[in-house]
């Protein structure tokens, strides 16, 4: 077993100088020294947006599936990205594209964080206490309620303004260009608060794999923790999200490769794996979105056209075993 | 441990109706009867992994409601049969495990003391950095065990330990539910399908029948034609062997 150990130990330090590496690559590529001071003030901003995302998606989606108790399911399931995105359009709708909460990106940042986090922690409360505590109905739910959003918004974007509809566009894309610093630290300390609050319950997602019946066997109170673990879940994936908008496949993609290369069930080596491939797999794509398609595109179709095809292969690959 | 008046009911249908028992401390106790008799649901119940609509489970006294799950699990353990981990898990990890209730995630030396012996008795040393997907039915069963004995509980509950093996792993299974009780003094009860395997293996018998407690007693009390005929509907000849009775249906 220490060799194994080890083995995991090594992973993370090469993950750990490969996602440092990717960092320095992204801060020092083609920078223009006349203008240095101006290059790191649009830089900085970014990198922060990318590991805050890398953090938040990286263990959000690692608790989730150790919770559902299968490798090819994301959080997306919750319906967090849709109730984003109806978040945005309802503002936009109502205020128009020129009102002061839009202008602010502050303002949207904690308006949107405050309404999914009150919202997801409501209706999955509710839904946990209602269905006695049976995930996969909620989850269920949870994707049901995704389409119920999602359609809203269509609805409403349908009959918006061109104009705003255009300006609407830009704020659900996902995207690390437009990360306001001001958001930065709120969102470190959220994610700093929300690792704290729920310790207890994320040491426990080791047991948790073994199963309910062994789990409870074991003195887990297995319904809360499960209860708390999903909460911290989309906490996470919400505070991701108002960072710079849905990325849907990347958790898929990051916590998959994580599994792969840590042959273990410690979820300290899984989650720290997953946040570490996230955070290099972003910055690697930032690279090439900036310096190779000059902006012409955004990440997350990246991220969409390469996670379709990592699922594909998951499927193929574990069939009959999903 | 006592049961009293135990009652769960899926919409209108009773699948647990009004039991009441005592499980003798310190003996092997068997619990059968036909599919769906609610055998399965007591030991459920017993063990905190279902609720229940009425009635009481006291264990030293205090009924497991009021227990802390985490002492409880210095108590009481519970093997059932769908054990499937998705986890790139050794042996030796999954029966560290046991040893969860005391330590958390952080062992000590005694709880390593306690693993290691418990994967020598169920004699699995060669094993123990093999992965559980790796592992025969019958290995996995014996790395299931070894992680219950690690937890080092008095009362060991097994639901259908027989399930999905042959008839050597099947009857090793039972020797080994026998020698929990005899050497290490643990207080087993299992739900059992072959009920020559009670028979044979068990102190007492505990026999179900729609829901309610049909015959509680010793093996010679519930082994015999008439119990058998009217919980099963089948007829049985009882014969003799070894001084236990062997039951043979046509």
């Amino acid at each position: 077993m220490p060799e194994s150990l080890n083995k995991n130990r090594n992973i993370v330090m090469i993950l750990s100088v490969l996602s440092i590496l990717s960092l320095l690559a992204y801060q020092f590529i083609d920078v223009n020294m006349k203008f240095f001071d101006y290059a790191m003030s649009i830089r900085i901003p970014r990198i922060m947006g990318i590991l805050i995302a890398g953090i938040c998606i990286g263990t959000a989606s690692i608790m989730f599936q150790s919770v559902i108790n299968n490798r090819i399911v994301t959080p997306c399931l919750l319906g967090m990205n849709s109730l984003y995105i109806l978040i945005q359009t309802i503002v936009f709708f109502v205020f128009g594209a020129t009102s002061i909460i839009v202008l602010n990106e502050n303002i949207l940042f904690i308006v949107s964080l405050v309404i999914m986090g009150v919202t997801a922690t409501a209706i999955y409360g509710y839904l946990f206490r209602k269905t006695n505590y049976n995930v996969l109905y909620v989850l269920l739910v949870g994707t049901v309620m995704a389409t119920f959003f999602t359609s809203i918004s269509n609805a409403l974007m349908r009959v918006m303004d061109p104009n705003e509809y255009d300006s609407l566009q830009d704020s659900i894309i996902s995207s690390f260009t437009q990360v306001d610093e001001a958001n930065i630290a709120v969102s470190f300390v959220f994610i700093i608060l929300i690792f704290i609050a729920f310790r207890k319950e994320i040491a426990l997602l080791d047991v948790i794999t073994l199963g309910k019946n062994q789990a409870i066997n074991l003195g887990v109170d297995y319904d809360k923790v499960i209860m708390k673990i999903l909460m911290s879940v989309t906490l996470l994936i919400a505070i991701a999200t108002s960072m710079v908008g849905p990325i849907s496949f990347l958790g898929l993609i990051i916590a998959n490769i994580s599994r792969q290369l840590f042959k273990t069930y410690k979820h300290t080596y899984l989650m720290a794996g997953s946040v570490l491939v996230g955070v290099i797999i972003l910055f690697m794509g930032q690279i090439v979105i900036e310096h190779v398609f000059s902006y012409s595109t955004v990440i997350s179709v990246f991220i969409n056209l390469f996670g379709g095809i990592y699922f594909l292969y998951l499927i193929m690959k574990n069939k009959g075993v999903a | 441990m006592k049961i009293v008046n135990l009652l769960k009911q899926y919409g209108e249908k009773k699948v647990v109706d009004t039991v009441s028992f005592e499980f003798p401390k310190g003996k092997v106790t068997s619990m059968i009867g036909p599919n769906g008799a609610g055998k399965s649901t007591v030991l459920n119940i017993a063990t905190r992994l279902i609720p229940r609509d009425g009635g009481q489970v006291l264990f030293e006294g205090k009924d497991i409601k009021d227990w802390k799950n985490k002492e409880l699990s210095k108590k009481i353990a519970i093997l059932t049969q769908s054990n499937n981990i998705q986890m790139k898990l050794t042996v030796r990890e999954l029966v560290s495990f046991g040893r969860f209730p005391y330590s958390g995630n952080r062992l000590t030396k005694e709880d390593w003391e306690h693993v290691d012996s418990a994967i020598k008795y169920m004699e699995l040393e060669e094993f123990e950095n093999r992965f559980i997907d790796q592992l025969s039915g019958g290995q996995r069963q014996r790395a299931y065990i070894a992680m219950v004995i690690a937890q080092d509980t008095e009362y060991v509950f097994l639901d259908e330990p027989t399930n999905n093996l042959d008839i050597y792993h099947s009857s090793n299974m039972m020797q080994m539910a026998r020698r929990l009780c005899d050497e290490l003094g643990k207080t087993v009860v299992m739900v059992l399908h072959e009920i020559n395997f009670a028979s044979f293996y068990s102190d007492y018998i505990c026999a179900f029948k729609d829901g309610k407690l049909h015959t509680f007693g010793t093996v010679e009390e519930v082994m015999n034609k008439k119990v058998l005929k009217e919980l099963y509907n089948v007829d049985f000849e009882i014969l003799n062997m070894n001084n236990k009775p062997l039951s043979v249906f046509y």
